[in-house]
């Protein structure tokens, strides 16, 4: 049996999804990824395992996708979150033409044609006030979890705006309303009209072809899909199963999937891992602003000094071994 | 098209190293700005376009590009020390990064990273960019250095061009001379010395083989693989065409700059090892990380063939026609002036057409634009300019950092973007491939 994992690093969260030869969801997994992303991808991957209740070794090929794809040591291949997202979307709803991803970090609207290839995006710039890390410290501000945040502005009767396009003012204007006595519900709707707004205004850039799909953390979230439908005017598809989280580990599980059956087809054999090909490559190159200054050499305490020297082998040295 | 040829010594194709020479070129011309004002000599501050440099060039003036200063600070990776100085004197973080680097330069005494810059003792600006104006009246109330603002013709409306010769074109000429000879009385005046005429038309003679040269450099770069990224050596090549024109050193380099290409040509040699996406670049550049932004472009086998800043800030003289006619030195250097920094400026007004005439000439696969914080005057029609290109169904990607302050540069999100566009060309095909 073959099986593919697709392992999506994003910023705030990190999913993996297991598919079978015959196109199958055989496991998932999904945890927050932290700092430590090349931990993370290894986490990650031990939960999808243990999911599926199989070994690493019975997963024929990993494909690597969100900000953090570079940092999955045993990926057979990388590709962006844009493309990743495009094929799960025309896979799972064909009629798909307008994908909103709304992640921890960044928003992307993404024009696809009928096969999933991207014909346009557009990203948010830099700031952050229409993320869904926007919306996390919004909620902590309020006292609530994340997992509450949609039940809890569903409750609101008078959403009150948080007009800002900052992050950090858009913070200031929500402790603001909560001095003003305004119902904390009804800050928590303001903030997702806002961020629904700025999001369907993305969408606009890549020019609004219907049927529309939303993807990412957010589609657990039903107020922010009420808010987006409202403003967009229409309805957004989201996957099932809770699997729309996942939506970029699935494409690139796709994408590998599909990979992996051209070279049997061709009768070409499974790449080596980026770990395999280059034990360094996850190690950041050294540009001007990553340059520390100069130091000067600590003292030698023994007077000796003698530099110690470590012989690496890279395992597939040892493996020749 | 111009025509490559191996038949060129071989000692010439090795011995010309275009980023060394530019370099050399460059280090030697700051040098000699840093002993301008011990030897008396006249230092004029000037812009790359509109900058009436060939009449400095007869008075022997000393030429300061501030814009170039501001640039080498982002190259030399410490423009953020000098920007962050002119924040600390109460400048919005949205002002021009070039303006701020300037100002931070002046409030460091003129400490600049390759040396010290003289005091200028006339500033020529011009109305083809609102802010070189407010930048001279800066120089003008801090350092007292006298400002001449030339005042040129733009272009009045859509796909209208003034062409050499017709009725237009002769009234904005003359308005031109008319503050030329004004110019001319302020040098005089400055320098002591009465112009030289025979001394501007031999300058003029020696922009015309300069600019013949520009012109071959840029149309060899039509080829397949593309013998150098316009974005990274085509910015030492404009570097030399604004600080050596109408210089001798200026005509040896773009000659042998020119020789060495075609030589790259006839044998093959692209800038990038397996060319696969050919690319246009529109916009300014981002100095501080242009070589990690072509490093992303590369990495993807993908190059820039061409750019339109090649135009805009080489002086607009890029069209075969506008050449002096030496015959006639002032006359005809209002001429040439009253089109060539329009034209420059129009690489950015309505510049669809023109963009997609490019796209055809070079055979590029995409269009990258690239909008700056600090200058909303070359980013904010780029949006328009893309939806037009995008009806042509020419893949384009637009990305945003500055000239050259570090602070707006996000790799992570550059990086995701420009991989994200190489997939969506890669599953179109390249241009030729197709």
């Amino acid at each position: 049996m073959i099986y593919v994992a697709g392992i999506d690093i994003g910023s705030t969260y990190s999913k993996a999804l297991l598919l079978d030869e015959s196109f199958k969801v055989a496991g998932r997994a999904v945890r927050r990824t932290g700092f430590k992303l090349a931990l993370a991808a290894e986490s990650v991957f031990d939960e999808l395992l243990k999911d599926a209740g199989l070994e690493r070794s019975q997963v024929t090929y990993v494909a690597a996708t969100g900000y953090g794809r570079y940092t999955v040591a045993y990926r057979h291949t990388q590709l962006t979150e844009l493309t990743a997202h495009a094929r799960a979307a025309v896979h799972l709803f064909p009629g798909t033409r307008t994908i909103l991803d709304i992640g921890g970090q960044d928003i992307k609207a993404i024009r696809v044609d009928a096969e999933g290839r991207v014909k346009a995006f557009r990203l948010n710039d830099k700031c952050a006030a229409g993320t869904g890390a926007f919306l996390e410290k919004t909620a902590r501000y309020l006292g609530i979890t994340t997992d509450q945040i949609g039940e809890y502005a569903l409750r609101s009767k008078n959403p009150k705006p948080v007009s800002s396009v900052c992050a950090v003012f858009a913070e200031s204007e929500v402790i603001s309303h909560l001095a003003g006595g305004v119902p904390a519900e009804d800050i928590m709707m303001g903030a997702m009209v806002a961020l629904g707004g700025r999001a369907v205004q993305l969408m606009r850039r890549v020019s609004l072809e219907p049927a529309y799909m939303l993807t990412g953390g957010m589609t657990r979230n039903a107020a922010m899909i009420h808010a987006l439908e409202q403003n967009l005017k229409d309805k957004l598809q989201v996957a099932p199963d809770g699997l729309g989280q996942l939506n970029g580990a699935y494409g690139a599980a796709l994408l590998g999937l599909l990979r992996v059956q051209k070279l049997i087809a061709e009768g070409k054999p499974i790449p080596a891992t980026a770990s395999q090909i280059n034990l360094n490559e996850v190690t950041a190159k050294r540009r001007w602003s990553a340059i520390a200054t100069k130091k000067a050499a600590p003292p030698c305490a023994t007077g000796a000094c003698p530099t110690p020297v470590r012989i690496v082998r890279k395992p597939l040295e040892e493996a020749r071994a | 098209m111009t025509t490559a040829t191996a038949s060129r010594p071989e000692t010439e194709k090795s011995a010309f190293d275009p980023r060394v020479e530019g370099q050399r070129l460059i280090k030697e011309w700051y040098a000699e700005l840093e002993q301008a004002n011990e030897l008396g000599q006249p230092v004029a501050n000037v812009f790359v376009m509109g900058n009436a440099v060939e009449i400095l060039r007869a008075f022997d003036f000393k030429l300061v590009f501030p814009e170039i200063n501001s640039l080498q600070t982002g190259v030399r990776k410490s423009s953020e020390e000098y920007i962050r100085l002119s924040e600390d004197y109460g400048m919005s973080p949205d002002v021009c990064s070039y303006v701020k680097a300037d100002v931070g330069l002046i409030l460091k005494e003129n400490r600049h990273p390759v040396g010290r810059i003289p005091k200028a003792s006339l500033a020529i600006a011009s109305n083809m960019c609102s802010t070189f104006i407010k930048w001279a009246e800066i120089w003008e109330r801090w350092l007292k250095t006298p400002t001449f603002v030339l005042d040129l013709p733009g272009q009045r409306a859509a796909g209208w061009q003034v062409r050499p010769g017709d009725a237009q074109h002769s009234a904005d000429s003359r308005w031109v001379e008319a503050q030329f000879a004004e110019l001319i009385a302020r040098c005089e005046k400055i320098t002591g010395k009465k112009l030289d005429l025979d001394k501007l038309a031999e300058i003029e003679d020696r922009v015309n083989r300069m600019v013949g040269h520009w012109n071959n450099v840029m149309m060899l770069n039509r080829r397949t693989p593309a013998p150098y990224n316009a974005m990274l050596d085509g910015l030492t090549y404009i570097g030399i065409m604004n600080v050596h024109r109408g210089t001798q050193e200026g005509v040896d380099f773009m000659r042998r700059l020119e020789q060495h290409l075609e030589a790259k040509v006839a044998r093959g040699e692209g800038r990038v090892k397996d060319e696969r996406f050919r690319l246009l670049f529109s916009g300014t550049p981002c100095y501080v990380s242009m070589r990690r932004l072509v490093e992303l472009f590369e990495n993807w086998g993908g190059v820039f063939a061409y750019s339109d800043y090649l135009t805009f800030a080489a002086g607009g003289m890029d069209a075969a026609e506008l050449r002096y006619d030496t015959s006639r030195p002032l006359e005809s250097l209002a001429e040439v002036t009253a089109i060539a920094a329009q034209r420059g400026l129009s690489n950015q007004f309505f510049a669809h057409e023109r963009l997609a005439q490019q796209i055809r000439d070079y055979g590029t696969d995409g269009v990258v634009f690239h909008g700056i914080k600090s200058c909303r005057f070359v980013s904010s029609g780029m949006a328009d300019t893309r939806e037009f290109i995008s009806r042509l169904d020419v893949p384009t990607l637009y990305i945003e950092s500055d000239l050259i302050d570090p602070r707006y540069w996000a790799d992570a999100q550059i990086k995701n973007r420009v991989d994200a566009f190489f997939e969506a060309l890669g599953q179109r095909g390249s241009r030729r491939a197709s």
